[in-house]
């Protein structure tokens, strides 16, 4: 999983934001007609596209069916029972492109929300922070563990400690910066990154040794022996996107509905039934 | 906003004028400062505490404003909203009565007959064919649909009695009367390890949880606390029509862990998590309340907590759960969006709930003086920082209106430590000397803040912006409590059933056979009516002497503590109202002296011992009176009639700007002067 994040990232760093972070728009527009065609390629190379085309035909024979002889229903019910079976049958002819293609769009869609779905926060900002520990390593209390503030950061109430593994330090933001907020558990140490102020640009919110980590590619996974499971920021500002949908939620409906549409609008053009 | 009314303009059929309003128009703003009184204010005027005010004062006017009859806040505003009063409107208190049934029951909604037809399906209710609409009892046209078709742009901010939200093409925001996620008007959770104590003769207004702080982590100290939070009414589990009990709604989990060696604790609420503080407030929580499963139907609310105490004791407050701004599950807003738009604009959740200041826990004692005035700074922070938006947005020609509860909630709560009316008077029944003296000055306060928030609005409009601040009502001292139900029966006018004294009129304890008048709302008597009432026993021809009859033994009632009369006027809902609606008014409207109320008692028909007693209650100040000890104010940055405005004058007023034709249902005349 941490290699994984660590190449796919490094190579979207480079793909995305051509025109900077300030100008989302270009790659919110491209990479939902790039996803859009990619999977136009694979159902092409990887499809029954025959079958689709047959199980296709028959559902609106059946369908026509039913319209035809609603009265009759002798008829109309073993029509619909074949319409709904061949339906099936369409969804199983597309299982397997899906498959083929659910890691890489969802790579994207990843990298997308990465570099655009959050803002720095301003400066002055109120920031809780968590910190969890992971049981399955042990060795430290809560008590053992200790936050560095950095010059632009400093905190706002003591730290919570609670009796299940979890610290958390409300924090107050000053200076505008990437600041690197420093997590000491006995030995061990982890960084989580804090972006503050300034111009639009990647902000990463979670650091997690879980699946998690997955969604939140932006900076490493703690190291396998640490005592902490997660590092996260609790306070998220939904970075403005002009005219798409704001957030993880909103960047994912345009995503898959860009997408989708552009694969529709270009499925001719590349010889594709779907 | 321009564009809007481009667009809107282009609509065809829609009942607009095609003609917007003349670029050369100037606008209107009005700041709506409910329960700023004029004698308090001329006082801190001619003291130099207001210069803002004073200044507007100075170059424009400052008169007395004729409130309603009955002085109460729906009742007012909605005469200001429709131009009409109560006999065109329809609100004539914040409470009317079943008159079937005899029980109390809330103004601000019409009568719902038909609930809709439900089929059962694994324990759900599910709804089959929909019933009637909950649709707000205001009737008569609003002024901004008025000056919305004249193509003015308008903007209406958290307006009084607007919720249920009547259907408008306006921007308009419901203010109180909009209801918390539970459907009331405000129940707070108090989360605590010992039962709090109500005062005398007072019920929790709170959703009380007794909880134990656990010991999770051994460690002899502890540590973790966990509840629930009430939401909306669980609807679809409920039979259809009943009233939820206790059981009967959505909640959602609360956890507080609490850090073994300082004061601080984090809140989860759902997937929300805070830290606090001890004394501190977390910021808006957003939770979410499924209705139906697997996330299907999730109703959205924010909640607010303050961590009262951590440690030796526990004691938690969580606010109302307020709609989500950002996503409310029921209209609060025309259009729909822009409750949504104004979260956005904001960037984050604002109040919702009608009446935010914590009133209820500091009756209750739950909070002291200094937690009330901490939360009251929250909605201060709120409702300014929306007024800096409803600025930004005004521009030349649009008409604004912005309401403020600063004023009148504090003047309900804080009376008692100072008299800011009569500053000679003998102190209040309710005084505290432990916190009087802290405390004294707390209203001066809140007109000073207001007058603040009008210096920067006098700053921000456009120069020839008529600007007028108004109040619905003034305040008087509220000292002595009428249980006027306790006076009809003692005066044969209400018969209790054989064997009582003491009873509810809606529980079967009155004998409705003998009783010919009974007290129901703050301010309204009722004759027992035959056909009318469910039991009435009074001819329609008796009424005129029943009337008559009545109103003078109500004047000639005396408060045998001090000789004074409780009572100053008494009114015929026949004489003094005007419209379609004057059948639904109350037979009798008493007028009360300052110092002088309806008890909450007599107010949702209790008859008790005593006609009268010392109100002890910190809810100390009051306005539900004669409408001539507590008129309103009108500042206006243009000059007007000197006497005899009134609150239906603004409006009329409002339509002559744009100039809008009078109809004549209307009550008020324009009171600008040249």
């Amino acid at each position: 999983m941490a290699l994984f994040n660590q190449l796919t990232t490094a190579l979207f760093d480079v793909l995305l934001a051509p025109l900077g972070h300030g100008r989302p728009w270009f790659d919110l527009a491209l990479w939902p007609v790039l996803g859009g065609i990619a999977a136009l390629l694979v159902i092409k190379a990887v499809s029954n596209q025959g079958g689709i085309t047959r199980a296709k035909g028959l559902i609106q024979v059946h369908l026509l069916e039913v319209v035809l002889f609603r009265d009759d229903l002798r008829t109309v019910f073993p029509a619909t029972a074949k319409a709904l079976g061949y339906n099936l049958r369409y969804l199983a002819y597309n299982v397997v492109p899906m498959l083929v293609m659910i890691v890489p769009m969802t790579t994207i869609l990843v990298q997308l929300v990465s570099h655009y779905a959050y803002a720095p926060l301003r400066v002055g900002d109120s920031v809780t922070m968590i910190v969890e520990l992971d049981d399955t390593v042990g060795g430290v209390t809560p008590a053992e563990v200790t936050l560095d503030l950095p010059d632009g950061v400093v905190l706002e109430a003591p730290p919570v400690r609670t009796a299940d593994g979890t610290i958390a330090w409300r924090l107050s933001t000053t200076k505008a910066g990437d600041h690197v907020l420093r997590v000491r558990a006995g030995a061990s140490v982890e960084d989580k990154l804090l972006s503050v102020g300034g111009p639009a640009r990647k902000v990463s919110v979670l650091r997690t040794k879980g699946w998690e980590a997955l969604l939140y590619p932006s900076e490493s996974v703690p190291v396998a022996g640490s005592p902490i499971a997660s590092l996260s920021i609790l306070n998220r500002r939904d970075a403005p996107l002009g005219p798409f949908p704001v957030g993880e939620s909103g960047i994912l409906a345009w995503f898959f509905g860009a997408s989708l549409l552009a694969g529709f609008l270009l499925k001719d053009r590349f010889g594709v039934v779907l | 906003m321009r564009r809007v009314l481009f667009l809107a303009a282009l609509t065809v059929g829609a009942g607009c004028s095609d003609d917007r309003v003349s670029p050369d128009q100037p606008g209107v703003f009005v700041l709506g400062v409910d329960g700023m009184d004029p004698v308090i204010l001329r006082r801190m005027i001619a003291e130099g505490k207001t210069p803002h005010l004073a200044a507007l004062a100075q170059t424009g006017s400052f008169e007395e404003l004729g409130t309603s009859n009955p002085p109460q806040s729906p009742v007012a505003w909605s005469n200001f909203v429709t131009g009409m009063d109560p006999g065109g409107h329809g609100i004539y208190d914040f409470l009317h009565r079943d008159p079937k049934s005899y029980l109390p029951i809330s103004s601000a909604t019409a009568e719902v007959t038909d609930p809709g037809t439900f089929v059962q399906v694994g324990g759900y209710y599910l709804p089959v064919i929909a019933g009637d609409d909950i649709l707000n009892n205001r009737t008569g046209i609003p002024w901004w649909d008025v000056l919305y078709s004249a193509g003015v742009d308008v903007e209406v901010y958290r307006i009084p009695g607007n919720y249920p939200v009547p259907s408008s093409d306006a921007k308009t925001l419901a203010g109180m009367g909009t209801v918390d996620m539970r459907g009331g008007y405000g129940v707070y959770t108090w989360y605590t390890d010992k039962a709090p104590v109500a005062t005398a003769g007072h019920d929790l207004k709170a959703d009380v949880q007794l909880v134990t702080v656990e010991d999770f982590d051994l460690d002899g100290i502890g540590d973790t606390v966990k509840g629930t939070l009430k939401g909306p009414p669980d609807l679809f589990h409920l039979v259809p029509g009943a009233l939820p009990g206790e059981s009967d709604y959505l909640t959602a989990s609360v956890t507080v862990a609490i850090d073994a060696d300082a004061p601080v604790a984090l809140i989860k609420v759902g997937d929300a998590q805070a830290v606090v503080a001890e004394g501190e407030w977390t910021p808006w929580m957003p939770v979410t309340f499924d209705a139906l499963p697997a996330g299907t139907m999730a109703l959205g609310g924010t909640v607010r907590f303050y961590a009262k105490e951590l440690r030796p004791g526990f004691k938690l407050y969580a606010s109302p759960v307020n709609l989500a701004a950002d996503a409310p599950p029921q209209a609060i807003s025309t259009p729909d969006d822009f409750a949504t738009e104004l979260a956005d604009v904001l960037e984050g959740p604002y109040y919702t709930q009608g009446m935010p200041e914590e009133t209820n826990a500091l009756k209750d004692g739950t909070f002291d003086d200094d937690d009330y005035l901490g939360q009251v700074g929250l909605v201060q922070e709120d409702s300014s920082a929306m007024l800096d938006v409803a600025l930004a947005r005004f521009a030349r020609g649009d008409a604004t209106f912005f309401y403020l509860s600063d004023i009148d909630l504090q003047c309900h709560m804080l009376w008692r430590h100072g008299d800011p009316k009569h500053p000679g008077e003998a102190a209040h029944p309710a005084f505290e000397a432990s916190s009087a003296e802290k405390h004294a000055l707390d209203i001066e306060s809140f007109y000073r803040h207001v007058d603040g928030l009008v210096g920067r609005v006098r700053a921000r409009l456009p120069a020839d912006t008529l600007l007028l601040v108004m109040s619905d009502h003034g305040f008087q001292p509220y000292t002595r409590q009428v249980h006027l139900n306790t006076w009809l029966r003692n005066h044969d006018w209400l018969t209790m059933k054989d064997g009582k004294s003491t009873g509810m009129l809606a529980l079967g304890d009155v004998d409705w056979s003998r009783t010919r008048a009974y007290a129901l709302g703050f301010n309204a008597v009722y004759f027992n009516v035959t056909g009318r009432e469910g039991e009435g026993i009074v001819a329609t021809e008796e009424l005129a002497a029943l009337r008559t009859k009545l109103s003078a033994e109500l004047l000639r009632f005396t408060d045998p503590k001090n000789g004074r009369k409780p009572i100053l006027r008494v009114d015929s809902g026949r004489d003094i109202y005007h419209g379609m609606r004057v059948d639904e008014a109350p037979d009798l409207v008493v007028g009360y002296d300052h110092d002088y109320g309806h008890s909450d008692e007599s107010t949702l028909g209790e008859v008790g011992e005593l006609e009268l007693e010392d109100n002890t209650s910190r809810w100390s100040g009051n306005h539900l009176m004669a409408p001539e000890v507590v008129p309103g104010v009108l500042l206006s940055s243009r000059p007007v009639r000197t006497s005899g405005n009134d609150l239906t004058d603004v409006t009329a007023t409002l339509y002559a700007w744009y100039g809008q034709t009078l109809s004549s249902d209307l009550r008020g005349q324009p009171f600008l002067t040249p």
